[in-house]
C-alpha cells in the first residue's frame, strides 16, 4: 500500500528501489530520502506509441516518475485527494484529475463510443469527459483529486445509481455507464430543476462522488 | 417524513419513501433509486409567495425531490449542518439554505437595518413547523446559545442562522477613528437578546460593516 492519507489533501507515498510511481508533474510538495523525479516525455506507459494515443485522446497531462528510496508527499491545488486501492479492476478516471498512481497499474485510454456508441460520445461531452477517458488496470493503489470531499456509492446490479455529471470523478468495476434525461416542457420554457441530465451507472462496482459541482 | 443525515461533513443524504423534500435547484449530486426533480417557482410558496420573493430580492431556486431511495445533495463544498424543527422557526438567508422537508413552510420577512449591512437585502427566509433543514456555512458553523443573561454580539458577514425567540438589533462602534480609516474592521455588530441559537461560519461575507 503505497499511499498514506496525510490529511484530506495531502497523500504520501512510500518509494522503494524497482517500484515506479507516476504522479502529475510538480505536485510533489516534499520529499525525503534519496528520491530522482524525471518528467515522463511519454505521459506514462506503453511508449511513443501510447503518447501518441493519449495525444490523439486530449488525455495526456504531464507526468513524471517518481523512482528511488523514500517517502514523498504529493498534493495540488488545494484540491481533495482520494486514494483508491485497486485489485485486479479497472478505475476509469479522467487523467486531470489523477494526482498519482503505482507504476504496476497499466495505463490505457477508452474511447466513450465504445460503450453505447453515438450516446456515449454524447455523454463524453456532456459529462465533460471528451471523447475519451483514461483507464487504470491492476493491482495497486491511485491517488484520484475532487473538488470538495468524495463519497463512495456501490453499485450493486438491480440498484442503478444515478450522479450529477459535474459530480462525477471516477467509477470502477463491471459498470455501464448511460445519459439519462428528464427534459420536460419545464426546461424548455427555462424552468428546470438544474437536474435534466443524470448518468446513470448500472452493473457491479463503485461511483465517487465529490461534493461540489465545480470541475477542477 | 424524509430522514436527513450527514455523508461527511459536505453531502448531506436524504431517505425517502415515496415523500418529498424541497432542496436548492441543481444541488443534487447523486442518488439511489427512482427520483423526480421538479422546479417550484418562486421556492415554492405559491403565488403570493412568488411576488414577495420577487420584491425583497429573496428569491430562491428550489426543486421538489420526490420519490423512493436516497438522494444526496452538495453544493460548491460547503459545509452542512441540520437544524432539527419542532414548531420553531428557522430565520436564514435564501443563499445559505440548501434543503428543508417538505412539510416546513417557507416565507419571507423583514430584517430592518441588519439586513442591509450583512451584505443580503432588507429581507430573510424564514422556515417553520416540525422538520428538518440543512444550511450551508463557509467553513464548520458554530451554533452558540442566547439566554437572557447572556446576550451575543455577532458580525454580521459571519451569521448565518438563527433560531428561536430572540430579538436582534444592530449596534456600530463608529468613532472618529472609523473616519480617518483606522477602523478595527468591526464597525457593527447584531445584537441577539432573549432566547435561542445563532449560527456563526468562520468566515466573513464581503460587507458594507466589513470595510470599516
Amino acid at each position: 500500500m503505497p499511499f498514506r492519507p496525510l490529511n484530506s489533501r495531502m497523500v504520501e507515498a512510500t518509494v522503494v528501489p524497482g517500484q515506479r510511481l507516476f504522479s502529475q508533474r510538480g505536485a510533489m510538495l516534499a520529499y525525503k530520502g534519496d528520491v530522482s523525479f524525471t518528467p515522463s516525455i511519454t505521459g506514462g506507459q506503453g511508449g511513443v506509441l501510447g503518447m501518441i494515443g493519449r495525444r490523439v485522446a486530449n488525455e495526456a497531462t504531464p507526468l513524471m516518475t517518481v523512482e528511488g528510496s523514500g517517502t514523498v508527499m504529493f498534493g495540488h491545488g488545494g484540491h481533495h485527494v482520494h486514494v483508491v486501492e485497486l485489485a485486479g479492476e479497472t478505475l476509469y478516471v479522467e487523467a486531470d484529475r489523477l494526482l498519482a498512481f503505482d507504476g504496476s497499474l497499466q495505463q490505457g485510454t477508452m474511447f466513450m463510443g465504445s460503450q453505447g456508441g453515438v450516446m456515449g460520445m454524447v455523454r463524453g461531452q456532456v459529462t465533460g469527459q471528451g471523447l475519451f477517458t483514461t483507464t487504470l488496470k491492476g493491482r495497486g493503489a491511485v491517488a484520484v483529486m475532487a473538488h470538495g470531499g468524495v463519497i463512495e456509492l456501490p453499485i450493486r446490479s438491480g440498484r442503478p445509481v444515478h450522479v450529477d455529471p459535474q459530480a462525477y470523478v471516477a467509477h470502477r468495476g463491471d459498470v455501464r455507464s448511460k445519459l439519462s434525461t428528464a427534459i420536460g416542457w419545464r426546461e424548455m420554457v427555462g424552468r428546470g430543476s438544474g437536474e435534466a441530465f443524470q448518468l446513470e451507472l448500472s452493473g457491479e462496482g463503485t461511483v465517487y462522488v465529490q461534493a461540489s459541482e465545480e470541475k477542477l | 417524513m424524509a430522514q436527513f443525515r450527514l455523508q461527511g461533513s459536505k453531502v448531506l443524504a436524504v431517505d425517502l419513501t415515496g415523500d418529498a423534500v424541497k432542496a436548492k435547484n441543481g444541488s443534487m449530486v447523486a442518488y439511489e433509486g427512482d427520483m423526480t426533480f421538479k422546479k417550484m417557482s418562486g421556492g415554492g410558496d405559491g403565488l403570493r409567495g412568488m411576488v414577495t420573493r420577487r420584491l425583497t430580492g429573496e428569491q430562491m431556486e428550489v426543486m421538489e425531490v420526490k420519490g423512493h431511495g436516497t438522494c444526496y445533495f452538495a453544493d460548491r463544498a460547503t459545509e452542512i449542518n441540520l437544524v432539527s424543527l419542532r414548531g420553531e422557526t428557522l430565520y436564514v438567508e435564501a443563499s445559505n439554505l440548501l434543503a428543508a422537508d417538505s412539510s416546513l413552510r417557507t416565507g419571507t420577512t423583514f430584517t430592518g437595518l441588519r439586513g442591509a449591512s450583512q451584505g443580503n437585502g432588507l429581507f430573510t427566509t424564514t422556515v417553520e413547523g416540525s422538520g428538518q433543514a440543512a444550511i450551508m456555512s463557509d467553513g464548520t458553523a458554530i451554533v452558540l446559545r442566547v439566554t437572557p443573561s447572556t446576550p451575543l454580539q455577532v458580525d454580521p458577514g459571519a451569521y448565518i442562522a438563527h433560531t428561536g425567540k430572540l430579538k436582534q438589533h444592530f449596534q456600530s462602534g463608529v468613532n472618529f477613528r472609523t473616519f480617518i480609516g483606522e477602523g478595527s474592521g468591526e464597525a457593527f455588530q447584531i445584537r441577539f437578546e432573549g432566547e435561542g441559537l445563532v449560527y456563526v461560519q468562520p468566515s466573513e461575507r464581503t460587507t458594507f460593516g466589513g470595510d470599516v
